[in-house]
């Protein structure tokens, strides 16, 4: 390659000032340099720069990032009862359902009268529907024998029909039909009880969470604090170790002097 | 024998999240270097590559192996520091105060090898390079870094900054003679450098 295509050339001469590019062509330019006073200097000037790019580093700190893999939360058995993961309307009905169904497994009854304001469960009152399916004959002749408590003798056959009820199912496994909304009310309640555990579970998660990263925040700072001031001190002792020496060299000199003229 | 750069990639894809913090490891303090060097404040360098780390182990999955992991953490770095840079709207170099503790650059174990002098030169010297660095213009800081401090090639460089690399050598020529001119400049460059020295 002859002068003239190297003279110059920015291309080439960064090859050349790096290293980096085609052989032949830095060996030439090494060569160009040698009959080129222009390019000699301009290659000398950034040889120069580069030198005192050298003394720009950053400052020492702590870094130590690690990537810390979370349990997923998604592999959790109960994972899709998290509000995250249901939406507000999804809730809604399921509160919804789980109220209706209380409500009418406990059979509520709220009724507002002449007597005041009444609320009372399934639980503390006969089942007004077994009075339906009492002999019609044997209520009305109650009615007539106790004109006093026409319900009395109501009562009496309603019990009776019952006890009769019980007999013949007692030796008899209980419905399936029964069983199946009992199970399915068990289980539902059961269910609301694991919203809201997992609930907690995860508010006490988050919180440790946040915790974690306030502490390791400040421990992280306070390392780069301490380094920081470590680097000071030692700066320091160099510093007046500096001093030292140069005084001591002084003194050393004055006391050779001294002795010369004496 | 330490695992690749490649080999801990694989892993770190398959799942193994104590390769991909070897990988951090290796590369948590050069591409802070970077960051440092793009943005001049630690704090914020230090918040780049907590940040460049979390993306690349997120979109680890995607990441083909094309380039070296280096060369694509590189990338992911400078675009942070890009968006950092506008985003704060200011230039990425902030002129150290006057009176500033002269300590403070000093690495550490270089304080009882240099004398006091030397550390302020370096002090003085290590200013004048960040002030004139500032001053050049993102594509050409961003190369000359990449060439300087983290000794990319040519190529590599033209890759990662989606140029021809003859666009690379012309950035640096540039960036390099701004710098040798502001350095001149301010009596801290070459001239007077040399004279500094044995």
């Amino acid at each position: 390659m002859n002068d003239s295509r190297l003279c110059g050339n920015t291309d080439v001469l960064m090859s050349y000032l790096y290293g980096d590019g085609d052989e032949q062509e830095r060996l030439d330019f090494g060569a160009h340099l040698e009959r080129c006073e222009r390019c000699a200097a301009e290659i000398a000037g950034l040889q120069a720069v580069r030198r005192d790019m050298a003394a720009w580093s950053p400052p020492e700190t702590v870094l130590g990032f690690r990537v810390v893999r979370a349990p997923d939360p998604a592999r959790s058995r109960w994972a899709w009862l998290r509000p995250a993961a249901m939406p507000a309307w999804a809730q809604l009905a399921a509160a919804s359902l789980v109220i209706g169904i209380a409500v009418g497994v406990s059979g509520l009854e709220v009724r507002y009268g002449g007597d005041g304001f009444v609320v009372r469960t399934g639980w503390s009152r006969p089942a007004p529907q077994a009075a339906a399916v009492a002999p019609a004959g044997a209520v009305r002749a109650a009615a007539s024998a106790d004109g006093a408590a026409p319900w009395r003798p109501e009562l009496e056959s309603l019990r009776e029909q019952l006890r009769g009820e019980w007999r013949q199912a007692a030796p008899a496994a209980p419905g399936p039909a029964g069983v199946g909304r009992t199970m399915s009310d068990a289980e539902l309640l059961a269910r609301v009880r694991q919203i809201v555990e997992a609930s907690e579970r995860r508010t006490d998660r988050e919180m440790a969470l946040r915790l974690t990263q306030v502490v390791r925040d400040v421990e992280t700072q306070r390392r780069a604090d301490m380094t920081r001031v470590a680097d000071s001190f030692g700066v320091l002792e160099g510093r007046t170790g500096a001093a030292v020496a140069q005084q001591r060299e002084l003194m050393n000199y004055l006391v050779r002097v001294s002795q010369r003229q004496q | 024998m330490s695992d690749t750069d490649e080999e801990l990639v694989a892993r770190s894809i398959a799942g193994d999240t104590d390769s991909f913090n070897q990988l951090i490891l290796r590369w948590e303090r050069p591409i802070y270097a970077l960051a440092y060097r793009q943005t001049g404040r630690e704090e914020d360098a230090r918040d780049i590559v907590q940040d460049a780390f979390l993306r690349a182990f997120r979109a680890l999955p995607g990441f083909k192996g094309e380039a070296k992991f280096s060369s694509w953490l590189y990338r992911i770095t400078l675009n942070l520091c890009r968006d950092f840079l506008r985003r704060t709207r200011r230039a990425p170099f902030l002129p150290a105060p006057e009176g500033m503790d002269v300590t403070e650059l000093a690495p550490a174990g270089a304080a009882r090898e240099e004398t006091v002098e030397d550390v302020v030169s370096r002090k003085d010297l290590s200013r004048h390079v960040a002030r004139a660095m500032g001053r050049l213009p993102e594509e050409q800081r961003s190369a000359i870094l990449l060439k300087e401090y983290h000794g990319l090639t040519f190529q590599e460089i033209a890759e990662l900054q989606g140029v021809p690399l003859s666009t690379v050598k012309t950035r640096l020529y540039q960036g390099l003679t701004v710098l040798r001119r502001e350095l001149d400049r301010r009596g801290s460059g070459p001239a007077r450098a040399e004279g500094r020295r044995p």
